[in-house]
């Protein structure tokens, strides 16, 4: 090693030292950019597991799902999840333009969570005025964690499927600070129902 | 009979008297929610004064949790707000007004106080980030300066060893063969 070599190996090596002595203050001043920024939103089935999902459903039974919530968006977030109940021919909130369906919901829950926090509930729902009437199968009621609201929903006998379908979906709204809004965070969760062997 | 002087009132009695007044105010209102009927119309006030309350009590705890204060406490009591304001909005919609009021003023009872709380937690982390920094700061600062000045030395004794080094080393003449 010649004289120069030496020399800019010593400064940068004092250069390399202040550094590591400056870091500690350079992490308060200096925020990296975090990861990317999103929620995570499922149903599991009742034994907490990605199957055994209620399908076939009458007047008499309750059901049991899981619902859960992560967020991953670096901040405390106000969530909101709208509960609704649709037959098939309803809207189902839109994945390409981001928009939520336009059905009324039935149902709310309200998650205040921390960054990187898990939320999950336990929900149970059953159903009551089930009637059939030739091709049409109507629901009355719906009860959520035993509240029960009015729906009455009339799905018509699916040729295809073989079934009266419903289907009971969550939306995932999110509160926007900014805009001083809840948005919805184009995110959504739901299980078919098939009620032909109710009754 | 209570005698207070004057000097010995500071700000923080005045916020505890703000909020026993506001409680009060709140009870009233219970009370009153209890004797009388209410209408969908004075149930939507209700529970839209819950959810600006409860939106109000958000932003105050969003904004401590940014400045690094721990919250852990303030969010158990948002989500309880937020639960007793989702089956308020759920009575609602079945219209059961009477209870999704008393449910409403519930959550404002559970979220009061916690915009200060909040606020107090968020002054506190500040300053406690304030003072890591410029306690980092002095730290770097001198741990700078020393490294300066040993840094210096250091080369002044390399340098010289170096040179001395070259200085004592014997000449090789090389012979043409």
């Amino acid at each position: 090693m010649n004289f120069g070599d030496f020399k800019l190996f010593y400064w940068l090596s004092c250069l390399a030292l202040g550094l590591v002595i400056l870091s500690p203050t350079l992490a308060i001043i200096v925020k990296l950019p975090g990861g990317e920024r999103f929620s995570e939103f499922w149903i599991l089935g009742p034994e907490h597991m990605a199957e055994g999902y209620p399908f076939n459903v009458s007047e008499n039974g309750v059901y049991k799902i899981h619902l859960g919530i992560s967020n991953h968006m670096g901040d405390l977030e106000h969530y909101l999840v709208y509960v609704k109940f649709r037959n098939q021919n309803e809207s189902l909130p839109n994945n390409v333009n981001g928009t939520p369906s336009v059905l009324q919901p039935l149902f709310e829950y309200r998650v205040f969570l921390e960054d990187g926090g898990v939320w999950e509930r336990q929900v149970l729902f059953s159903f009551g005025g089930v009637s059939r009437e030739g091709n049409l199968s109507r629901v009355l009621r719906l009860s959520l964690d035993g509240s029960a609201v009015n729906v009455d929903k009339v799905a018509a006998w699916d040729q295809t499927n073989k079934g009266f379908y419903y289907q009971l979906f969550f939306e995932l709204w999110r509160y926007n600070a900014t805009a001083s809004a809840f948005q919805f965070h184009d995110r959504f969760v739901g299980i078919w129902l098939n009620m032909t062997v109710a009754v | 009979m209570i005698v207070c002087r004057l000097e010995e009132i500071d700000m923080t009695d005045f916020r505890t008297l703000g909020l026993l007044f506001a409680v009060s105010v709140l009870m009233i209102s219970v009370t009153t929610q209890m004797c009388f009927a209410v209408d969908e119309v004075e149930a939507r006030g209700l529970i839209s004064q819950a959810e600006h309350d409860l939106i109000s009590a958000y932003a105050a705890v969003a904004a401590a949790k940014d400045a690094g204060a721990n919250v852990s406490a303030l969010i158990v009591r948002l989500d309880e707000a937020g639960g007793l304001l989702a089956r308020a909005s759920g009575l609602l919609g079945v219209g059961d007004y009477g209870n999704a009021s008393l449910l409403a003023v519930q959550c404002s009872f559970t979220v009061l106080g916690v915009v200060d709380a909040a606020e107090t937690l968020k002054v506190e982390a500040e300053a406690r980030s304030r003072d890591s920094f410029f306690m980092s700061a002095a730290v770097s600062s001198v741990g700078l300066s020393v490294l300066f000045v040993l840094s210096l030395l250091g080369w002044n004794f390399f340098k010289k060893r170096f040179f001395r080094q070259v200085l004592d080393m014997k000449p090789e003449v090389g012979g043409a063969e």
